[in-house]
């Protein structure tokens, strides 16, 4: 939308109906569950009255919201951690050379394809042959092992688009090894690494599958919640607290976008 | 978006050409430094060690950070005899049961929900109970499980509560002494028609479902075994049949009613019947008690051949750690006041006798949730049956399926 951009094209009429079509195909669902969670009814799916009963039913549900916690706790730390290992291994793998390089490189990716379901089991069964007890370590452990792939992937995809001129130079200029990563590497791969970082917190905070496998009793997290009441009939209240998180996760993305813009 | 990716690869460049331009004097200069002056060099190893050590500290205070959140999150492993793990349906125990639980006992619940048996069964058969104390199997189920040795037998002194329990739900073939499961909820499966669309009181019978006149009305549930069940009941045969030639029997009596099908389903059901989406079908007594709130022109009829009754059972895994505040738990919840709570929170009739009597009257006097005790008498219970012949109803379950 920004005029500075690239020179635009006129697209035809037919063309923007099938872009709107396509965000439309999108965004109803989200619409529909929005509107829902306002609607004066517990089982209708017609529309019975606006009420705001359902954000109060929400608001006294301690357990739901217990659960949320937990799930941005684990969604937090995990990427976190993600991000950090990921970085340092996707740098690693770039820069150094080491025995079984390419193995470790093709393993990524294997990982990213490994369906979930083959993932939790396996991770299950680790846990158990080492008796570490099911709850947030367990779901910790699961959670930064299936996100760490992606960040590797997306912060090696940006460091080999950089310029290896740039290391020499400052090497030549008398930067040790970790100078160079924190003066240099480290900035230039930031973008990689926040992109990294939220998409490991999204895979994180809606898995269901994988944590299903390694979550124990004391830490519920809220896919898994809201997983097993949705099939006994979606309460309106979980409409209203979806409806919540998207507009938080709506306010991220205006406030993301506005900070951008203010940047020269 | 662009705007951002230009200016990165703008950063990118930048930081590309001013090393480069200043790559060649600065080379130089440096030579001439090193040769000229010793003490710059010192002074540049000071800058490189300061240098060095903001790094580092970076680092350990970025994983501090990361470490910190952890600790903060850390489950209560310190203290564990003020908890309880409790694994049960979604939407049988309303949240301020167990709040106002946590407020008398000052026990920490942690509380857990699954959607279907098979869930639980996996997660506590897996690599053994991970931690939890009291589950919540449906009754044939419960079978499942005392059979293989999860359950924990319960110590009926301790059950104070127990005299409250409605004896008419006790001591059945899934559980014989009631020795393992304690019923919470139970419900039944029957008939529900809307009288906007079809007269009720011409349908009595799982027959009637035949009638050429609900042609592509009919809403199953997408349930093998209460599906096979109107088939089974409907031909007079035992619905927790075995016997590959019953079952048989009744798929193809299936096949003729599948005209008639217009979907299977187990979740909205309430929605669906409210909307009047499917004006006809089989039902659970609940779900369209709970429909009636909404759209009167609802009615449950009890099938004349018999129906399945289910009930969803609290019994004490094998392994509970926590064996007295479970018994707590189990105590707290046979509390009349508390099981009539729970009722009419969750719109489930109750086990518990005594607290039939505490429910409003439009609870207590609706047949549909509370039928009576000859009703109940014409009801079968689900029971658990091997494997194997659970293979041959699938086997006929997935050709009545891709048939329809």
């Amino acid at each position: 939308m920004k005029p500075s951009g690239p020179e635009t094209e006129k697209t035809g009429i037919a063309a923007s109906i099938y872009t709107y079509a396509v965000y439309l195909f999108f965004y109803i669902p989200i619409l529909i569950l929005i509107v829902y969670s306002f609607n004066d009814a517990t089982y209708s799916v017609t529309w019975k009255g606006f009420t705001l009963d359902w954000y109060r039913v929400l608001f006294q549900d301690t357990n739901l919201w217990i659960a949320a916690l937990h799930s941005l706790i684990l969604a937090i730390s995990a990427s976190m951690a993600a991000a950090f290992f990921g970085t340092l291994a996707a740098i690693s793998l770039f820069r150094y050379q080491f025995f079984g390089k390419k193995l470790v490189h093709g393993l990524v990716f294997i990982l990213i394809v490994t369906p979930d379901i083959v993932t939790g089991i396996a991770l299950l069964l680790l846990f158990s042959l080492f008796h570490l007890p099911l709850g947030f370590w367990s779901l910790l452990l699961a959670h930064i092992s299936f996100c760490l792939p992606f960040v590797v992937v997306t912060v090696y995809a940006r460091m080999s688009g950089l310029d290896k001129n740039i290391f020499e130079a400052a090497r030549d200029l008398g930067a040790r090894d970790l100078t160079i990563f924190g003066k240099i590497i480290i900035p230039l791969l930031m973008p990689a690494i926040i992109a990294g970082w939220l998409l490991s917190f999204t895979l994180s905070l809606d898995d269901v599958m994988i944590s299903y496998f390694v979550s124990g009793p004391g830490f519920e997290i809220l896919p898994l919640k809201i997983y097993a009441l949705a099939r006994l009939g979606v309460k309106p209240e979980l409409n209203a607290l979806c409806t919540i998180i998207f507009v938080i996760t709506m306010s991220f993305v205006v406030i993301a976008q506005r900070l951008q813009r203010k940047q020269p | 978006m662009t705007h951002t990716q230009a200016s990165k690869y703008g950063l990118l460049s930048f930081a590309h050409h001013h090393i480069k331009r200043t790559l060649l004097p600065l080379r130089e200069k440096l030579a001439e430094c090193r040769m000229r002056d010793n003490k710059t060099i010192a002074q540049r190893w000071q800058n490189m060690r300061v240098e060095k050590r903001r790094v580092y500290t970076r680092l350990l205070s970025g994983l501090a950070a990361v470490l910190l959140s952890l600790t903060y999150a850390m489950p209560s492993f310190a203290d564990d005899s003020d908890t309880l793990n409790i694994y049960i349906w979604g939407g049988e125990v309303p949240d301020d049961v167990i709040q106002a639980f946590q407020k008398e006992t000052g026990i920490t619940v942690n509380y857990s929900t699954y959607d279907n048996n098979e869930t639980l069964y996996a997660k506590l058969t897996a690599v053994g109970n991970p931690g939890y104390d009291i589950i919540e199997p449906s009754s044939y189920y419960v079978e499942r499980m005392r059979s293989v040795g999860i359950l924990q037998k319960l110590d009926k002194s301790r059950l104070v509560n127990w005299h409250y329990l409605n004896p008419e739900l006790l001591n059945k073939s899934y559980d014989p002494g009631q020795e393992y499961s304690i019923p919470h909820l139970w419900g039944i499966t029957g008939i529900f028609v809307n009288d906007k669309y079809y007269d009720p009181t011409k349908i009595t019978s799982w027959k009637d479902l035949w009638n050429p006149a609900y042609r592509n009305k009919l809403l199953m549930l997408n349930d093998l075994r209460e599906v096979f069940s109107v088939s089974l009941l409907t031909l007079g045969l035992n619905p927790n049949t075995s016997d590959p030639a019953e079952i048989k029997a009744a798929y193809k009596l299936l096949k003729t009613l599948s005209p008639n099908v217009k979907l299977y389903i187990d979740d909205t059901v309430i929605s669906i019947i409210t909307d009047e989406d499917a004006t006809i079908g089989m039902a659970w007594n609940g779900d369209v008690y709970k429909a009636m709130q909404s759209n009167s022109h609802v009615h449950f009829i009890f099938p004349s051949e018999g129906y399945m009754v289910w009930s969803d059972n609290f019994a004490i895994a094998k392994g509970a750690p926590h064996l007295d505040n479970a018994y707590k738990f189990l105590n707290y919840l046979m509390r009349p006041d508390i099981a009539a709570k729970v009722t009419i929170e969750e719109g489930y009739p109750t086990a518990n006798l005594e607290a039939e009597k505490l429910l409003p009257a439009s609870y207590r006097n609706s047949p549909i949730i509370y039928p009576n005790n000859a009703v109940l008498d014409k009801a079968t219970f689900e029971t658990d049956i091997t494997d194997q012949s659970l293979s041959v109803y699938a086997h006929y379950w997935e050709l009545l399926k891709l048939e329809s």
